[in-house]
């Protein structure tokens, strides 16, 4: 039982870090894009709706798809004032509690993006500029694929959680102080 | 009160409840939001999460900051900022607090060139806290140094917070930028002359480099590596504000000439590699996502909490305030102040200033010097715990040493010189009117 | 009686004259609708941000969340191509015009038509009247001086800038005035005299140009959620209808004085230059569009349906205006 639910939670763990390498390319995108954009348009007066519109697409990638990443890198930011006090019993059932409401409220959110990205599917949505990016609910497709995710990270933090309480993996450490 | 605001106020309370309790900030929001907004209007509503969240990804003037982020982590992969510090240390000689200045300094230039919460406490805070803890710093006070000149450039145009309220207190945004530089300067002033006492009443907080490793290097040694070291980023905030003053970049693409020269000045100084560059992109990654995972997770709560009616509770609160307009401009600030322990700044402009518009526009006072006013409160907001914006952006990249407790200690002064610098404006309003007045703004 | 608490998004953000506060803007119609019905109906408004971002209205009353949305139809270009023709086309229809054919020619039905499949109705509530070409940093002499200047213009006229060379910069409202004064664009358009003084666009550009080619006059819109309305009773539907009337007018007129005085103060207090753009570029103008509106129109179905009305009536109304309007406008 326990050798499965390590399994689950490293695997879920992994496929977060797989897409995070791959996403994580879109900020250098986005330096270079709007980069090229302002240069292109003072030195040769050159500009398009379409890659003006690729700028924030881009930050929406770097932005979704960081959230599982970044907390897969132990990104959290908490307010540790009493935190850092706790043992490391109450500290790893603290983790679970605020990962249990995480993996809620990630699956709450993506479920809630279906229907926004039919209501797009169902009309074709596309830039209300001419010449601006078609294909909308692409776009927006990344809201619940981002969502479903993060709920992935979630869940691999969970059973790491439990594995932690039930004396199969170190429990988070004591703060030197 | 109706059940409603009922459920508002213990929204409120059971999210601070949660916050000290440990759970991450962003799980306390969408927990929070999700759970009181249910129970005050049932599912219909957060039918509207997706399309807030979306705003909030695809929001154009938040592109600064994945993109100083990018620059801020490339200066550090690359050590160039290092550098920096320590050269501008072994400048300063004697002088205690030399490094501090520097970063006020730098805090200054930034805010010139940005006006997004956040990005200029993470980008300094990235790659100037580290290094000067190593130096003996105090944790405290590095931070707060690093949380209050990273602010700075919400009150220094040009800035997202004077062009909203340009917006909702029907002024222009050029006579906002104009009135807002002499007290955004006069604060960093003041934060300078803080740190010029510290170093006379606190020396080991904020002490010099050391009599024999100064003695290392000659005159000629010293001046010969600050131009090699403190020429590069020179130019790159010369490339973000000459990319602005120069017309060449609108405020928001101007951090890509940040970003972009930072790579060049990698390449150039023969560190730059594929494995940098990719260790670059990954934590530039993680950095812009954990600011975003805030503002994502923030928005069940704001939505829950205009929802649940709790601008009503403030309203309320408004009618019952004594003392004319003195005694309304007082309680503004009181009110500004106390939202920003719980609330973004969007959101508590949006609820707060629409109350008072009428009574102010009515009042005959400078709308201008209004706005300054609350610009400068809605700033000190960012720094106040536990709910900063400031504060949890800089512990998303502080080292791990570095705890909560000593953030909140550190900001406490510079909170104290935000509300004495509020005062000189609000006693001296030519603070913020004459320089609008002067150029025709 | 059953009385109703509605919501209201609005496009624009909080205390934008004309576009949420002000005599027959949307705050004004909620003002109006629960003084009319006693209450019975109450709406909540909530500007741009404090509910919804700016242009999420139109999902927000289709999924039924919200009941009302106040917007113009040009921003859902992306959704329905056709919706652009209820706010406004360049060289289309001035405010008379534009409401003879929506409340009298046929322009109601299409819109219904075009609405109705999505659970969606819309009323007008609301016009700005003729807007202005834009601000901009050097004189407008020739077509010629269009190549390579860079212009901050959403919408259709941006795609008619576009084809005369003009390099078409998106930016948000905020960020018009720093880049317009540091030159990062060479112009740019907004509203009109007393909107765009607000935004300090004087202290950016001095050539203020008129006349609104591309946008003859701008509607608007309240799209209301179908099933929402349908549980109106008749009276209450009578309510809404007559205050989004109402607000069009007073919205209109208050424009009309409001961007005459505006106006003035510009030129003799501002140093604004206000001019009229030479005949020659505007008829190059005129030429562009027609190709890009028939353009659009071969492209889209439903579109083709309301371009083919818009048109017709504009056909019919010009010439009545030529020998009723245009004479006395000589005189
Ligand atoms: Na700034
Ligand atoms: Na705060």
């Amino acid at each position: 039982m326990s050798v499965m639910i390590s399994r689950i939670s490293d695997g879920a763990s992994c496929t977060v870090r797989i897409v995070g390498h791959i996403a994580a390319w879109s900020g250098l995108a986005l330096v270079l894009l709007v980069a090229f954009n302002v240069l292109a348009r003072y030195l040769f007066g050159y500009g398009t709706v379409a890659l003006q519109e690729m700028e924030w697409h881009l930050m929406a990638v770097t932005a979704l798809f960081g959230m599982s990443y970044g907390l897969n890198q132990g990104g959290e930011v908490r307010v540790d004032v009493l935190y850092s006090g706790f043992r490391p019993r109450t500290k790893a059932i603290v983790d679970l509690i605020a990962h249990i409401g995480l993996l809620a409220v990630s699956l709450i959110i993506a479920y809630l993006c279906i229907a926004y990205v039919q209501a797009s599917y169902s009309i074709n949505e596309g830039s209300p500029d001419p010449g601006g990016l078609g294909y909308r609910y692409v776009l927006k497709a990344a809201l619940p694929i981002a969502f479903a995710l993060l709920s992935i990270q979630a869940l691999a933090m969970v059973l790491h959680g439990i594995l932690q309480l039930t004396g199969q993996r170190p429990l988070p450490e004591t703060d030197p102080e | 009160m109706p059940y409603t605001e009922i459920l508002a106020l213990c929204m409120i309370g059971a999210f601070f409840v949660l916050l000290l309790g440990g759970i991450p900030v962003a799980v306390c929001l969408g927990v929070t939001g999700f759970a009181f907004g249910y129970a005050g209007f049932g599912p219909m509503l957060f039918t509207l999460m997706p399309a807030r969240i979306f705003g909030v990804v695809t929001n154009y003037t938040l592109l600064a900051l994945p993109l100083f982020i990018f620059m801020g982590i490339m200066l550090e992969k690359s050590r160039i900022a290092e550098d920096l510090l320590e050269v501008i240390g072994l400048a300063m000689g004697g002088l205690r607090g030399g490094m501090a200045l520097a970063i006020i300094l730098v805090g200054v230039l930034m805010g010139a060139a940005s006006g997004v919460v956040g990005a200029t406490v993470v980008t300094v805070g990235l790659i100037a806290l580290g290094p000067i803890i190593n130096r003996g710093y105090d944790a405290g006070v590095a931070s707060g140094v690093i949380c209050a000149s990273g602010t700075l450039g919400q009150i220094i145009p040009p800035s997202l917070v004077l062009i909203l309220l340009a917006d909702i207190m029907g002024e222009s945004v050029g006579t906002l930028f104009a009135a807002a530089l002499f007290p955004g300067l006069m604060l960093a002033g003041l934060f300078v002359a803080y740190v010029l006492l510290l170093g006379v009443i606190n020396p080991k907080a904020v002490p010099a480099i050391p009599q024999a490793e100064r003695a290392q290097y000659t005159r000629r040694d010293l001046a010969l590596k600050l131009f090699k070291v403190v020429l590069p980023p020179l130019v790159l905030i010369f490339l973000v504000l000459g990319s602005i003053i120069g017309g060449v970049a609108a405020p928001t693409e101007a951090a890509s000439m940040g970003a972009f020269g930072s790579i060049v000045l990698a390449a150039l100084s023969g560190r730059l590699n594929f494995t940098i560059l990719r260790d670059a992109v990954r934590a530039a990654f993680v950095t812009s996502a954990m600011v975003f995972l805030i503002l994502i997770f923030a928005q069940p709560f704001g939505l829950a909490f205009r929802g649940l009616g709790g601008e009503h509770l403030v309203q309320t609160a408004f009618g019952n305030v004594p003392g004319g307009f003195n005694g309304q401009i007082f309680f503004l600030m009181l009110l500004l102040f106390v939202l920003g322990f719980f609330l973004e700044w969007i959101e508590i402009s949006y609820i707060a200033l629409p109350l008072f518009l009428p009574v102010f526009l009515s009042s005959g006072a400078d709308m201008a010097w209004i706005a300054i006013l609350v610009a400068m409160n809605l700033q000190t907001s960012f720094l106040t715990p536990p709910f900063g914006w400031a504060l949890f952006f800089l512990k998303g990249v502080a080292p791990p040493s570095v705890t909560t407790a000593q953030i909140y200690r550190g900001v406490l002064p510079f909170i104290g010189l935000q509300v004495i610098a509020l005062s000189l404006v609000f006693f001296f309003p030519g603070l913020a009117t004459w320089l609008p007045e002067t150029i025709g703004w | 009686q059953t009385s109703f608490n509605w919501k209201m998004t609005n496009a624009y953000g909080p205390g934008s004259p004309f576009y949420v506060e002000g005599p027959g803007s949307p705050t004004d119609f909620c003002k109006k609708v629960e003084a009319m019905s006693d209450g019975r109906l109450k709406i909540q408004h909530f500007a741009a941000g404090e509910l919804i971002p700016a242009l999420e209205g139109f999902d927000a009353v289709r999924s039924g969340a919200v009941e009302m949305n106040a917007a113009n139809a040009y921003f859902w270009a992306g959704k329905l191509p056709a919706a652009q023709y209820f706010t406004t086309v360049p060289f289309g229809l001035n405010f008379q015009g534009m409401n003879a054919w929506l409340y009298h020619a046929g322009g109601m039905d299409l819109w219904d038509e075009l609405y109705a499949p999505l659970g969606l109705k819309a009323l007008p509530m609301g016009n700005t009247g003729v807007q202005m070409t834009g601000w901009f940093r050097d004189p407008i002499t020739s077509t010629a001086d269009f190549d390579g200047l860079k212009m901050r213009i959403p919408g259709l006229a941006g795609k008619v800038y576009a084809q005369l060379g003009v390099d078409v910069k998106l930016l948000p409202g905020g960020e018009i005035f720093p880049a317009l004064e540091r030159g990062v664009i060479d112009a740019a358009e907004f509203v009109g005299p007393y909107q765009d003084r607000r935004l300090g666009l004087q202290n950016a550009a001095k050539y203020y140009y008129s006349t609104g080619w591309h946008e003859p006059s701008n509607v608007t819109e309240l799209l209301m959620n179908q099933s929402a309305w349908e549980s109106l009773p008749a009276d209450l539907q009578e309510i809404v209808k007559t205050a989004a009337m109402a607000c069009n007018l007073e919205s209109h007129t208050w424009c009309e004085a409001n961007n005459a005085a505006a106006l003035k103060d510009l030129v003799e207090n501002e140093g604004v230059i206000a001019d009229v753009l030479p005949s020659d570029v505007v008829a190059e103008l005129k030429a562009v569009t027609d190709q890009v509106l028939s353009d659009g129109a071969a492209a889209d179905p439903a579109l083709a349906k309301v371009h083919e009305s818009f048109m017709a009536f504009k056909a019919e109304h010009g010439a009545w205006a030529a020998v009723s309007e245009k004479p006395l406008y000589s005189l």
